[in-house]
């Protein structure tokens, strides 16, 4: 009698939350048999789960159209964005930190990163692209990159980080003699790694992710990233929807697989950096 | 020697900073001074651009278009808002809970959906829920019910865009809620047991009070999110039916990019700027920045 009513205990927070993960994935799941289905079976009755007769013709498709070329454009921008991004804001977020005895406005250029937050980058996109465009970078992947890499959350989590550790690590590699560059490249960027594991990952879904200005910035065919081309089988007599099924499907593997297998650093990274309230 | 060495650590400094702040300048803070200059000009993108005073905003306060844009964005929020934040926070409560067995696979699953971009996430839903063979309206069908035409009621899309944009947030920010829960000490769990308080009461006087700084970081977060949704709804209706779901960043993106009315569209955005901050800061003041009273 005990034994039982411990098992339930146990049994019904473990089942709802069965129920609550398979909700929330089922319409990934949903998605991704329907892509093996064959267009006759995507459009009649009755629905079933797996498709009848399996089929990969709508990736055939979808690849034929071009899409790793898509592909590797959204990998470009992925990974140099993120390299760029994870640069830039280690060296900004550790100068915030460092030199806040040294240089008496710290706060105040901090202050002016945190206006990237405060104010919605889509409120400002329609200036963007004419800055873009008078650059020269019009159609031209550097200008997706270039605007979007300095994140205030990658900043902001790197000072964070590096107002943790004690300023006297710094004298100390001073006293022997390196140099601030030396310094922050062989003391200091290595104390750093947790941060840049979680926005590595981060900075690369968003990247991968790009929408807006990639849209609007890429003109040409072969230029586009994997959401474009997503978005070009949606027309104006409707949605192309046994391709658009397959190319969702194929741009969502590369980012579930990544991270399944960095889970750790996203989950542990969100609730330890900073986001903690 | 001290100057000495006080000089070459501002030098430092700056040489450090020096990337993000130029990339930070061009890319943001130029925009941001180009819209409020944008803002008097009849600029099309292309060749005009004359100044022509405050008229961009004489039409503004007169374009009925704007203040519809902008009370379905408001109510598309209002109506979503409270899904937003109660949803993970009672997902985030359950696989939190010592008795969950499969608690961090739970959690993955959950998140899941979180890493895709707003247009599959707006895609998949549309999916589920196309008028004919989609799922949902098989399943109405399959019970007895009439199916529902999904896309061409305007509350109905409305409905959809914001079941899409709960289903993709949600595991974020249960992840958030999670950080709270576990930040909560462990004590004062004991000493309300000790005291012989219901799992109810602990509930709502320690586990819903010491929650109010995450719980005001989700709202203010999952606030300005759906103000600015766009993305999303070209996954699903485009806006449509009609103008039904064109939401206000959609409302100025049409006019600068597809009108090419830079000039109107930048005079807009400093609007819709001002009006974002005023509802966070209210939101602020309201709930004292998440702090108890």
């Amino acid at each position: 009698m005990k034994r039982s009513s411990q098992l339930s205990k146990v049994f019904w927070p473990s089942f709802w939350t069965f129920v609550v993960a398979a909700a929330m994935v089922f319409p990934i799941v949903w998605l991704v048999f329907s892509s093996f289905k064959q267009t006759g079976e995507l459009f009649s009755y009755p629905l079933r789960m797996f498709p009848t007769e399996w089929t990969a013709s709508h990736y055939a498709k979808v690849i034929n159209d071009g899409f790793f070329g898509y592909v590797f454009n959204s990998l470009f921008l992925a990974v140099v964005g993120t390299l760029i991004t994870l640069v830039i804001s280690s060296m900004c977020g550790y100068a915030l930190a460092i030199y806040r005895f040294d240089v008496s406005y710290t706060n105040l250029i901090f202050g002016i990163f945190l206006l990237g937050t405060l104010i919605p980058g889509e409120t400002l996109t329609v200036p963007q692209v004419a800055v873009i465009s008078e650059l020269g970078l019009y159609n031209n992947i550097w200008g997706v990159i270039l605007p979007v890499v300095t994140t205030t959350t990658g900043i902001f989590m790197f000072r964070q980080q590096y107002l943790s550790i004690p300023l006297s690590f710094v004298e100390a590699a001073r006293i022997d003699g390196s140099n601030e560059a030396q310094t922050f490249f062989h003391v200091m960027l290595p104390l750093g790694t947790s941060s840049t594991v979680t926005l590595a990952i981060f900075s690369f879904m968003w990247r991968w992710n790009d929408y807006i200005l990639p849209l609007l910035v890429l003109s040409e065919q072969r230029k586009y990233t994997i959401q474009i081309a997503i978005k070009n089988y949606i027309g104006f007599n409707g949605v192309d929807w046994s391709s658009i099924l397959a190319a969702s499907v194929m741009s969502m593997v590369p980012i579930i697989i990544l991270f399944i297998i960095l889970q750790r650093h996203i989950i542990g990274g969100l609730s330890a950096s900073g986001i903690k309230g | 020697m001290k100057t000495h060495h006080a000089k070459r650590h501002v030098v430092a400094f700056w040489l450090f900073i020096a990337p993000c702040l130029i990339l930070f300048s061009v890319f943001f803070l130029l925009p941001l001074i180009l819209s409020v200059g944008f803002s008097f000009t009849n600029y099309d993108g292309w060749k005009t651009m004359d100044f022509i005073g405050l008229s961009n905003y004489g039409e503004l306060i007169k374009d009925i278009k704007f203040y519809q844009a902008l009370g379905r964005t408001f109510g598309y929020t209002l109506f979503s808002l409270p899904f937003k934040v109660i949803v993970p926070l009672l997902i985030a409560l359950l696989l939190c809970s010592k008795r969950v067995a499969i608690k961090s696979l739970g959690r993955t699953m959950v998140y899941i959906p979180s890493l895709l971009s707003s247009l599959v996430v707006g895609i998949t839903i549309n999916w589920m829920f196309s008028a004919e063979y989609g799922l949902v309206n098989y399943i109405i069908q399959s019970s007895g019910g009439t199916p529902l035409e999904w896309a061409l009621n305007p509350r109905l899309a409305t409905f959809v865009i914001s079941f899409a944009s709960n289903w993709a947030s949600t595991g974020f920010y249960m992840v958030i809620f999670i950080g709270g829960i576990n930040n909560i000490p462990a004590d004062l769990y004991e000493a309300a047991s000790i005291d012989g308080s219901s799992g109810l009461q602990t509930f709502f006087h320690i586990t819903i009070p010491m929650l109010a700084p995450t719980t005001f970081l989700v709202t203010l977060l999952s606030t300005v999110n759906l103000l600015k949704e766009y993305a999303l709804v070209q996954g699903i209706t485009q806006g449509g039916p009609g103008l039904n779901t064109t939401f206000i960043i959609q409302f100025i993106f049409d006019k600068g990019f597809n009108q090419m009315q830079y000039g109107y569209a930048s005079a807009i955005s400093l609007l819709v700027m001002i009006i974002f901050a005023l509802i966070a800061y209210f939101q602020f003041k309201l709930s004292n920045g998440g702090e108890q009273k």
